[in-house]
């Protein structure tokens, strides 16, 4: 039987993302996930995670990122913890897409991404950790790995 | 990511293979810099074989697009998989972006 929930450690540090992508690759291969779907968790993920270490950490001290990957009842859940200071992407305003083109930011971007891609962000702050669960529905007829 | 350079006419592509994300899109960034310092107004990125992008990529395109506007120039994006448009549409980014579906396609905007 194949385990429903794989839980891994990632550093702060940018390169960690192969990382982070090696683990999704092989816990949706497990799952038989469709492409698309990984594709979209991957990105949602990196955003994430990029984020916390942009913004996470005033010191240069190692940070250790916990992320927990499950899957039930066509849902894909993500658990994203981090130390770092309060951070709520959840409560970070939508992008003005309509500014002219020398205007334009990308800053907000991931987390307009992210929001369109998943079903449902909750975040929480306990313990002085920042803690970011992250639901997807999973499309069943799509094509898998 | 590898990124393979060449030049048609006046045009600089940039063919793009693997995964354009907040690891890999600095060393992008520093080649488009590159071609621009050399003269490059004229541009083309061709996403045949890009597998994956997150907004560290569409940073890079971003910037691209305002630095060749100021010098009077072009960017033109190609042959991209259908959810790696997807992005570029959530984005925004076709309202000032011309996408193309193929390569010849987009060397036909200069």
């Amino acid at each position: 039987m194949s385990s429903k929930k794989i839980t891994f450690k990632l550093e702060n540090k940018l390169s960690e993302l192969k990382r982070l992508h090696q683990q999704l690759e092989a816990f949706a291969k497990e799952h038989q996930l469709p492409l698309k779907d990984i594709f979209e968790i991957n990105l949602c993920l990196e955003e994430h995670f990029t984020n916390i270490l942009s913004h996470g950490y005033a010191d240069r001290e190692t940070h250790w990122i916990d992320i927990t990957l499950s899957v039930e009842q066509e849902k894909f859940i993500a658990c994203i913890e981090d130390d770092g200071i309060p951070f709520n992407p959840t409560a970070v305003p939508a992008p003005d897409f309509k500014c002219p083109l020398e205007e334009r930011k990308v800053g907000g971007l991931g987390v307009h991404l992210t929001r369109h891609y998943l079903d449902s962000m909750a975040y929480q702050r306990r313990g002085g950790i920042n803690i970011l669960m992250m639901t997807k529905k999973i499309d069943s007829q799509a094509e898998g790995v | 990511m590898q990124i393979k350079e060449e030049k048609q006419n006046a045009v600089h592509i940039f063919r793009l293979d693997g995964r354009l994300d907040s690891n890999t899109s600095p060393v992008f960034e520093e080649k488009v810099s590159d071609a621009i310092a050399k003269g490059a107004k004229q541009m083309v990125i061709d996403f045949e074989k890009l597998e994956y992008l997150s907004s560290a990529g569409l940073r890079v395109i971003l910037k691209t697009t305002k630095d060749l506007k100021r010098l009077e120039g072009k960017l033109v994006l190609c042959s991209m998989a259908d959810y790696v448009r997807e992005v570029f549409e959530i984005s925004g980014f076709d309202s000032f972006l011309p996408i193309t579906a193929t390569r010849d396609d987009a060397l036909k905007k200069f």
